[in-house]
C-alpha cells in the first residue's frame, strides 16, 4: 500500500535526531503553555512562529505540532489541580477533574487525562492518515447550514448538562449565550453592547475570562467558606497499588474515548470549530448517553477522559482543513497555516502530492509526538501531585495571581482582569443558588459560531427556516438537525415517560 | 508543578531584566519590545505581513529589541485604532494597516477618530491586489469564460458572493461594481479570506473577489479561476488574468495597502529610525521574494507621497461608503 510507504517515510523524518529533539523540546513547551493559564498552544505557537524561520519547514511544522500537542495534554494539569482551566480547550476537564482531586483521587484525574489523550490522539491520527482525502471532501461540503445544525444539536446535549433542574439550566445557557452577543456584530460587523462605551468590550468578552472567573476565583471563595482554609489533601502516596486503581478505573471510559476520539475528529476536521467546542461537546454527548449520568460533575474518571480525548483528537483532525483546504479549524491552526505560508508553501488540494515529504513528516510525527507525551505525563505525575501538598492558605494566593495573570494575557488588557473578577463572584454566587455554570461557559464558547452560521444560512434562503430541514436540498444538515430535536425533547421526556410507566404500574 | 512554577520565575524575572536594561545611544533605538498591533485576527493576510515581518527582523538582527505582534480584531479595527490614539507619543507601539483604517472612522464615529491626526504614517510596503474568482465547476456559474460572460450572467441572476465581513473591502468593491456594471449580489459574510475561498470550492458561493494568496491553493489545484485582476497590469503570479485596463475597464481599480503608522506626538528621530528599519526589510531578499511569489506588489513609499495617498484614498472610500449606505 502506497499510504503505509509514505508513513514509515514520515515517522522515520521524525525520528531523525535533530526533529526527535525539536519534538521532546515542543511537547515539553507545549505542556507548560497548556498548563499556564492564560497561556495556550495560540500563544505558544504565535511566539515561536519566528524561531521557525531558521529551520526547514518539516522540522518546523514538527516543532510547532508538537507545541500544539503538548498544550492538549497540559491544559489539565492545572485544570485538576488548581481547578483553574489551564486553557480553553480544558475547561470541560474541570467539570470532573477537580472534584475527583478534591476526593483524593487525582493520580486517577491525572491518568485519566493522558491515557484520554493518548487514545484520542492516536485514534484521530490514524483516521487521518486512512482517510484524509474523502474527509477533506466532508469538510468541503459542511457549510453554514450544517454548521448551524451542528451547533442545535450541541445545545441540545447542554440542557441534559445541568442536572435535574431543566429551567435553571436553560437560564445558564442564556446568560452564556447574553454575554456571547457584546462586542462586534459578527454579519454588519458594527459594535453592539458597548455598555457605558468602554473600548474593552469591543472584542467581545473573551470565553477564558469567564472559565477563569467562574472556576478559578468562585471555586477558591467557594473553597474558603466551606473550609474556612484548613483543607489539606490526602492520599498523596504514588505507589503501584495506587497506580494500579488509577488505571483499573479507566476500564469504565471505554464509552467516553470512543465519543471523545471520533467526534473530537469529527468536530475537529469542520472549519473554525476546533478543540475547544469538541472537548465541550464530548462531555455533553457522553454525560447524556452514560448511565450513570447524575455522577457526572462529582468527579468520575470518564468526564476527564471525554474531554481530553476530543481535545487531543481535534488537534489533530483540525490539520486536515489546514493542509487540504487552506482554511483553519482552529485558532490554533490559523497561526500554522501563516507559518506555512511564511515558509513558502501553499495549503490546498495539491500540498499532498507537491509536498508528500512535509505532510508526512508532519502524520508520522505525531505518532510520535503522542508516544512521548504520554510518557513524560505519566512519568511527572508525581511532580504534579506535589501540588496538593500545600496549605490553601499559600496555594489561595498563588491560584489568585495565576488567574489574574490568565485573564490578562488573551488580550493583554486589565479590563479583561476586572471582568473575570466579576465573573469569579457572579459565578460563586450563582453556585450557592444552585444554579449550574458550566452550561454558560459552553454556550459562550458556542453562541458566536451559532449566530455566524445561522445568520449566514437565512441570508442565503432569503430568511427561510426551511433550509435546515430539507433533506433533498441539505441532507447533511437536515439529518443532524432531527437528531438534534430527538436529543433536546428526550431529557423532558425522560421524567415523564418514567412517571407514566409508574401510573400504569399503580394503576 | 513546582517546577513549571520556577521555570515560571526565570521567565518573568529575565523579561524584566530584559525591561530594564536602558541603552542610552544617541540616535533613536527601541529600549524595550515594540508592540505592533494588528486590527484583524490571526490567520488573516495583515497578520501574515504582522509576523514576517517580525521574523525577518528577528532573523536579521534589525533592531536592538524584538516587535511583538498583537491582535486587536474588536470592532473593525476600532478597537486597535483607539488602542494606538490612547498611545499617543509612545515610542515603542505601531500598527499595520488593513483599508479598515480607511472606514472604521467614517462608520464608526462615535469612537471619535481623527484618521489624520491620531496616527503618524511610516511607509507603504505592499499592496495587495483583488481578482474575480469563480468556481471551475460551479454549478450557477457553468459556462463562463470571460469576465465580461460574467457580468451578463451577474446581471440576469441574483447570484450569491461570499465575502469576508460586512463594510470590509470586498463588500465595498461590491458596492463599487454595482455601480460600474449594475448587478447586484446577495452578500454572504464568512470569517476570514480562506473560509471565503473554501465556500466558493464547496458550491455555497458562486463568487468571491479574493486577495491572490487566499485563493492561491485551489488557483493551483484547477478548482478555482480568476476572471480578471483589477490592475492596470497583468500579475505575474496568474499570467493568464487579464487586467482590468485591457478589458476596458480602467474604473476597475483597487488595492489593500500595507502601511505601517506609529501613533501621534513622536519625535522626528523616533519616525526617523522606524521608517528606516521598515526600509530594511522592505529590501530583504526573503521579504521580497515571498511577496513577489504570493502575487502583492512591492510598493515602498513614505514621506509625503505617502500622506498624499493616505488623503486620496480615504477620500475615495469616503465616496465608496456613501454610495453605498
Amino acid at each position: 500500500m502506497e499510504t503505509v510507504g509514505f508513513l514509515l517515510d514520515g515517522i522515520f523524518t521524525s525520528l531523525q535526531w535533530f526533529n526527535l529533539a525539536l519534538l521532546i523540546f515542543g511537547c515539553l513547551i507545549g505542556l507548560f503553555v497548556g498548563a499556564m493559564p492564560g497561556l495556550g498552544s495560540v500563544n505558544g505557537v504565535a511566539i515561536l512562529i519566528p524561531i521557525t524561520f531558521i529551520i526547514p519547514p518539516t522540522a518546523a511544522i514538527i516543532f510547532l505540532a508538537a507545541v500544539y500537542y503538548g498544550a492538549m495534554y497540559g491544559g489539565a494539569i492545572s485544570s485538576v489541580m488548581l481547578g483553574i482551566p489551564g486553557a480553553s480547550t480544558a475547561v470541560a476537564t474541570v467539570f470532573d477533574g477537580r472534584p475527583l482531586a478534591v476526593k483524593g483521587e487525582a493520580m486517577t484525574a491525572l491518568t485519566a487525562a493522558a491515557v484520554g489523550s493518548f487514545v484520542g490522539g492516536t485514534v484521530s491520527v490514524i483516521l487521518f492518515t486512512l482517510f484524509a482525502p474523502p474527509l477533506a471532501e466532508v469538510a468541503l461540503r459542511f457549510n453554514a447550514p450544517e454548521t448551524f445544525a451542528l451547533m442545535v444539536m450541541a445545545f441540545a446535549t447542554f440542557v441534559g448538562l445541568g442536572g435535574d433542574d431543566v429551567p435553571k439550566t436553560i437560564f445558564s445557557i442564556l446568560i452564556g449565550l447574553a454575554l456571547s452577543t457584546i462586542g462586534l456584530d459578527l454579519i454588519t460587523g458594527k459594535p453592539r453592547l458597548i455598555f457605558f462605551n468602554i473600548p474593552g468590550f469591543l472584542h467581545g468578552i473573551n470565553f477564558l475570562v469567564l472559565a477563569i472567573g467562574i472556576y478559578g476565583i468562585g471555586e477558591m471563595l467557594w473553597t474558603l467558606e466551606e473550609t474556612k482554609g484548613k483543607v489539606q489533601m490526602s492520599k498523596l502516596s504514588v505507589n503501584m497499588k495506587e497506580v494500579g486503581r488509577a488505571f483499573g478505573a479507566l476500564k469504565k471510559t471505554i464509552m467516553a474515548m470512543n465519543i471523545g476520539s471520533f467526534l473530537g475528529f469529527f468536530v475537529g476536521i469542520l472549519p473554525a470549530a476546533g478543540a475547544t467546542p469538541a472537548s465541550l461537546m464530548s462531555y455533553g454527548i457522553t454525560k447524556q448517553l452514560s448511565k450513570n449520568s447524575k455522577e457526572f460533575g462529582d468527579g468520575v474518571p470518564a468526564g476527564v477522559v471525554a474531554p481530553e480525548c476530543a481535545n487531543n483528537s481535534a488537534s489533530t483532525g483540525s490539520m486536515l482543513p489546514m493542509l487540504t483546504l487552506g482554511i483553519p479549524g482552529s485558532p490554533t491552526t490559523a497561526i500554522l497555516l501563516g507559518g506555512m505560508i511564511l515558509w513558502g508553501l501553499t495549503p490546498g488540494p495539491l500540498l499532498f502530492t507537491q509536498e508528500p515529504e512535509f505532510v508526512w513528516g508532519l502524520i508520522g510525527s505525531l505518532y510520535i509526538a503522542n508516544f512521548f507525551t504520554l510518557v513524560l505525563n505519566i512519568a511527572l505525575i508525581p511532580a504534579f501531585l506535589m501540588v496538593l501538598r500545600i496549605p490553601f492558605a499559600i496555594l489561595a494566593p498563588v491560584i489568585f495571581v495565576l488567574c489574574v495573570t490568565g485573564g490578562y494575557a488573551p488580550t493583554q488588557s486589565l479590563h479583561d482582569v476586572w471582568l473575570m473578577l466579576l465573573f469569579g463572584f457572579a459565578g460563586y454566587i450563582l453556585r450557592k443558588l444552585d444554579y449550574p455554570v458550566a452550561p454558560a461557559v459552553l454556550s459562550i464558547v458556542l453562541g458566536p459560531l451559532a449566530e455566524k452560521a445561522l445568520r449566514q444560512s437565512l441570508i442565503l434562503s432569503d430568511g427561510s427556516m426551511g433550509i435546515f430541514f430539507d433533506v433533498s436540498e441539505k441532507p447533511i444538515a437536515a439529518v443532524i438537525m432531527y437528531i438534534a430535536i430527538v436529543l433536546l425533547i428526550m431529557p423532558a421526556f425522560g421524567p415523564l415517560y418514567r412517571r407514566l410507566l409508574k401510573k400504569k404500574q399503580t394503576a | 508543578m513546582s517546577i513549571i512554577k520556577k521555570l515560571a520565575l526565570v521567565v518573568v524575572s529575565l523579561s524584566l531584566v530584559a525591561v530594564s536594561s536602558v541603552s542610552s545611544a544617541k540616535p533613536f533605538s527601541p529600549k524595550k519590545p515594540v508592540e505592533l498591533i494588528i486590527p484583524a485576527g490571526q490567520g488573516g493576510g495583515a497578520d501574515e505581513i504582522a509576523r514576517l515581518v517580525q521574523g525577518v527582523i528577528e532573523k536579521n538582527d534589525y533592531a536592538s529589541k524584538p516587535v511583538i505582534p498583537i491582535n486587536k480584531s474588536g470592532g473593525s479595527g476600532g478597537e486597535a485604532m483607539t488602542y494606538v490614539k490612547k498611545k499617543a507619543g509612545d515610542e515603542h507601539t505601531l500598527i499595520i494597516t488593513l483599508n479598515n483604517v480607511l472606514t472604521t472612522p467614517v462608520n464608526q464615529p462615535e469612537l471619535g477618530i481623527d484618521f489624520f491626526n491620531d496616527f503618524t504614517p511610516l511607509a507603504r510596503l505592499i499592496t495587495d491586489t483583488f481578482l474575480v474568482w469563480i468556481a471551475t465547476e460551479g454549478k450557477n456559474t457553468a459556462g463562463v469564460e470571460t469576465f465580461d460572460d460574467f457580468i451578463d450572467l451577474a446581471r440576469g441572476n441574483g447570484l450569491v458572493m461570499g465575502g469576508t465581513g460586512s463594510m470590509s473591502e470586498d463588500e465595498l468593491l461590491l458596492g463599487m461594481m454595482r455601480g460600474q456594471f449594475g448587478f447586484d449580489a446577495k452578500y454572504v459574510p464568512y470569517s476570514g479570506g480562506g473560509a471565503v475561498a473554501k465556500g466558493l470550492v464547496g458550491g455555497e458561493s458562486d463568487f468571491t473577489l479574493n486577495n491572490p494568496s487566499e485563493q492561491m491553493g485551489f488557483y493551483q489545484s484547477g478548482d478555482s479561476k480568476a476572471l480578471v485582476m483589477m490592475t492596470p497590469e497583468r500579475n505575474p503570479a496568474f499570467p493568464e488574468v487579464p487586467s482590468s485596463y485591457e478589458l476596458g475597464y480602467p474604473d476597475l481599480e483597487y488595492y489593500m495597502m500595507r502601511a505601517f503608522m506609529a501613533p501621534a506626538g513622536i519625535d522626528a528621530e523616533v519616525e526617523k529610525y522606524y521608517t528606516g528599519l521598515l526600509h530594511t526589510v522592505y529590501h530583504d531578499d526573503e521579504f521580497q521574494t515571498f511577496n513577489i511569489d504570493d502575487g502583492k506588489l512591492m510598493s515602498w513609499l513614505e514621506g509625503f507621497g505617502l500622506k498624499d495617498f493616505l488623503a486620496i484614498e480615504y477620500a475615495k472610500h469616503g465616496e465608496i461608503i456613501k454610495n453605498f449606505n
